[in-house]
């Protein structure tokens, strides 16, 4: 009956259509998740670091602190504002190690995002942990890097974890949202998958 | 075939109605500018069987639909076993309609999706009379539809079967059965033959005459087809009957 | 009526492969109508059930829904904390009765860690003013003592005595555990269907006991202290994320939260988790009334799609028509079989969408409380509900009589000789 046919080849249109709308749908999804994750240019150069190894050994900057606070009860103490101002100008200053420049590394940690171009991060701060200068205030200077893309990744927001791949640099920078102690020229920035924990 | 004319003689029902009536019956379709029908006088008694002759475009179908109530006559009287249809509201005629009318196409009679049995039994549904006429005797409705079907040359196997799987032929046996259900006043046949080939016509006519005579309904039979008109006593050509259609031939002759 | 029924479902099933999808477009429209409204209202008496009892919630000057999704819920993050000397003030105002500080920020493979004192335990309440009880075990006492909720136990599987580790923030990076300083459960609290139950419980002192190695605000590296050595340092909190508040009478809500407003030692709100609730529920109120819309939208679509389908096959079926008028229906019968049949497809298409989504709530309602913290129940269907299957099934069969009009216009001109 031509009904039949004509109703058979109605749901086949619509099932081909309905298949390749979802196809698009989940390719395009795919592709604006591969667009956040830039394969790395020889992955197997850069050395991943820790955090703890961007800090001078022995460094601590509490010294001469915690004896000048001991007398003070509360935090919010003029006396207390005072030593906190200036311990935040010893953590704005905190030594980077030289030697490390040049190096090529591979470091882990949160996006602070500073510079975007339509909705792509062109500079951010890398920080180590969850909050740093946008809940809590920024760390020490040798805990906070400068990352520069030459060009724009998309698809990353505040906090994001990443991975962070290119030529380290001791150079400070002074920035709305804290100061860095190293810079990053970085070559990749991928998504943070870490090993299985549990 | 003398005999079969014989036994196809109808029992006409002493001091019945007539089965169809129409006196001074004229009928126009709104908007148009003549009148499609003029009839000054026709009858059909009871049990009676009918060949009307007529080519299409003098007004057959029009004059079917008015006999069947379908359409309402402008004047005059239309009537259907003493009902006149100009006197019932549209509810009250499709009510008569389905009591007193058994109808056949010229093809495509069936519903498709429905068995055969179940196409015979549509009057049924319709029609509470008609139901009970069938059904009466003793016997149940379904009982009476497999008489027929017998009558019509259809088993019990095809009875169960869906109407599509049969053939042109069976099919219109089928409608036949149909129509006859529940001993109608009046069966309207239109070109009932036209889709079938010569084998199958002779058959079709024989059964479809034999138990029109048996179930006592008037049978108004309807064709162009005038070799069929031998098996019918009486003959009436719808351009002579239709005063309109003629007038019409005279106004552009 | 039941010949023209029997005859209406058997008409639909010979064309039951266009009927079908078009029964498939209203079952999904029903299906996204019930969802809707099921999971609307599951998340208000989720979220009402989880605050009961508190009549003040006290926390730094953010926005009153943001300091209520974060203290009760745990959703988002503080911006700023308040001190304990604050806490401790206010705790001293006579209209007070008991006073409960949350501190947050950590985390646990994923569930949020919440320090408290042990006031918790006494005055917290939920539901229809239910209080918390131990499942098993007792609460902490110890330093590195946890008591965890019922989620956290049945999801990790884990038992009194295990051993648990504490993460900064997410938890991303295993450099920002507390590994030095790993915890014991103690405890076990019962299901609360709340926040509670996905949340590790760690006293403040504990709180300060991870975070002795933070300095104004800042983890400096190489100063973590010593799991052992934890005790020699005073361990009393500076300052907390948020506190809970009872009070004697509840004539003195206005009072308080005013005395807290204007509290000079450091800017301060309080907010009654009633009205933020209800404030919540504006706000999203705009995205639910969106949702509702468009489900409504969707629903009207498919039931156009009902009339156009049966309208476009009403050509073919004239010949189906002229049969019925020549059996004897009428074109009122004709009109009453068509809108059977577009009220036959309606309520199958409902049916299925109402069977559909209670499935969903099946299979899904596990899911969402393990990743939303929102459980959806099987229940009979509440007065929105059957509203709403009462419409759809109106709707359906009154959009049927549009074409039941145009099939007894056609067999009233067509009589017994359709033009096919």
């Amino acid at each position: 009956m031509s009904s039949r046919a004509w109703s058979l080849r109605t749901a086949c249109t619509v099932t081909v259509a309905l298949a390749a709308f979802t196809g698009g749908v989940v390719g395009a999804t795919e592709a604006g998740r591969e667009r956040a994750q830039q394969s790395p240019k020889a992955a197997a150069s850069f050395r991943e670091m820790k955090w703890e190894e961007l800090v001078p050994k022995g460094w601590d900057p509490t010294k001469g602190f915690r004896a000048r606070s001991s007398g003070i009860a509360s935090d919010w103490d003029p006396r207390a504002r005072a030593l906190l101002k200036e311990f935040r100008v010893v953590l704005d200053n905190a030594p980077t190690i030289e030697t490390l420049d040049g190096a090529s590394v591979k470091l882990p940690g949160y996006v602070v995002p500073l510079e975007t171009v339509s909705g792509e991060l062109k500079e951010f701060l890398l920080v180590p942990y969850f909050g740093a200068c946008i809940h809590t205030p920024p760390p020490p200077a040798n805990q906070v890097v400068f990352v520069r893309m030459d060009k724009a990744a998309a698809g990353f927001h505040t906090m994001d974890t990443v991975w962070v791949s290119g030529i380290l640099h001791a150079s400070r920078q002074e920035t709305f949202a804290g100061n860095s102690g190293y810079l990053i020229d970085a070559s990749a920035v991928e998504r943070y998958v870490g090993e299985p924990r549990y | 075939m003398s005999l079969d004319a014989n036994r196809a003689a109808p029992i006409a029902r002493v001091g019945a109605v007539d089965a169809v009536s129409l006196r001074g019956a004229r009928f126009r379709y709104p908007g148009a500018i003549e009148d499609a029908i003029l009839i000054d006088h026709f009858a059909v008694g009871a049990g009676e069987h009918v060949f009307v002759k007529g080519p299409s475009g003098c007004g057959k179908t029009t004059l079917l639909s008015l006999i069947a109530g379908v359409l309402v006559a402008n004047e005059g009287v239309v009537a259907l076993d003493g009902h006149d249809w100009a006197t019932m509201s549209s509810a009250a005629r499709d009510h008569v309609r389905a009591d007193h009318v058994g109808y056949i196409f010229q093809q495509f009679n069936l519903l498709p999706y429905l068995s055969v049995l179940d196409n015979v039994l549509l009057p049924c549904r319709f029609s509470r009379t008609r139901a009970a006429r069938a059904g009466d005797q003793g016997s149940s409705a379904a009982v009476r539809a497999r008489d027929l079907l017998a009558q019509m040359g259809l088993g019990k196997e095809q009875a169960a079967r869906a109407a599509s799987t049969l053939s042109v032929g069976q099919q219109q046996r089928v409608a036949a059965a149909r129509a006859l259900i529940g001993q109608p006043a009046l069966i309207i046949a239109d070109e009932p033959t036209s889709a079938l080939d010569e084998a199958v016509r002779e058959s079709f006519m024989r059964v479809l005459l034999t138990a029109c005579a048996e179930a006592g309904s008037a049978l108004v039979f309807v064709s162009h087809d005038a070799r069929l008109a031998d098996r019918f006593t009486r003959h009436i050509d719808l351009r002579l009957l239709n005063r309109a259609s003629s007038i019409r031939e005279e106004a552009s002759a | 009526m039941s010949e023209l029924l029997s005859l209406a479902v058997r008409s639909a099933w010979n064309r039951r492969f266009v009927l079908s999808l078009v029964m498939s477009s209203i079952a999904l429209s029903t299906f996204l109508l019930l969802g809707i409204e099921r999971i609307r209202s599951d998340v208000h008496e989720n979220f009402s059930q989880s605050v009961s009892g508190t009549d003040l919630i006290v926390g730094a000057r953010t926005g009153s829904v943001q300091l209520l999704l974060y203290s009760v819920f745990r959703i988002g993050g503080a911006t700023n904390n308040i001190r304990w000397s604050s806490v401790q003030a206010i705790a001293k105002s006579r209209a007070v009765a008991w006073i409960v500080p949350l501190s947050l920020g950590d985390s646990h493979r994923g569930f949020p860690v919440v320090a408290t004192t042990g006031d918790y335990f006494d005055h917290f309440q939920y539901g229809d003013h239910q209080s918390l009880t131990m499942a098993e075990g007792k609460r902490f006492s110890g330093v590195f003592d946890a008591v965890i909720g019922s989620e956290v136990a049945s999801r990790l599987r884990y038992k009194l005595g295990d051993h648990v580790v504490l993460s900064h923030g997410d938890g991303a990076f295993a450099a920002n555990d507390h590994a030095d300083k790993p915890f014991t459960v103690v405890g076990v609290l019962a299901a609360t269907g709340t926040p509670v139950d996905r949340s590790v419980h760690i006293s403040l002192e504990a709180m300060e006991a991870i975070h002795l190695d933070w300095v104004a605000g800042a983890p400096i590296p190489g100063t973590s202290v010593p799991a052992d050595q934890v005790m020699q340092h005073d361990l009393t909190p500076k300052n907390v994320t948020a506190a809970l508040i009872g009070l004697k009478s509840r004539a003195a809500v206005f009072g308080v939260q005013r005395y807290v407003s204007e509290y000079d030692g450091e800017p301060l709100m309080a907010i009654l988790p009633g009205v933020a609730l209800d404030e919540l529920w504006d706000v999203v109120g705009i995205g639910e009334k969106a949702l509702l819309a468009m489900s409504l939208l969707v629903a009207i679509v498919s039931m156009a799609g009902l009339v156009a389908v049966i309208l476009a096959g009403l050509n073919e079926r004239r010949r189906e028509l002229a049969i019925l008028r020549a059996v004897g229906a009428g074109p009122r019968q004709v009109l009453l079989l068509l809108a059977l049949e577009g009220g036959l497809i309606t309520a199958s298409g409902v049916f299925l969408g109402f069977v559909l989504s209670a499935l969903a709530v099946l299979l899904l309602g596990d899911w969402s409380a393990s990743h939303f913290g929102i459980a959806l129940h099987l229940h009979r269907p509440g007065q929105d509900e059957v509203i709403l299957l009462a419409g759809l099934l109106l709707g359906g069969w009154v959009a049927s009589l549009g074409p039941g009009y145009r099939a007894y216009r056609l067999s009233l001109a067509d009589g017994l000789s359709p033009r096919t």
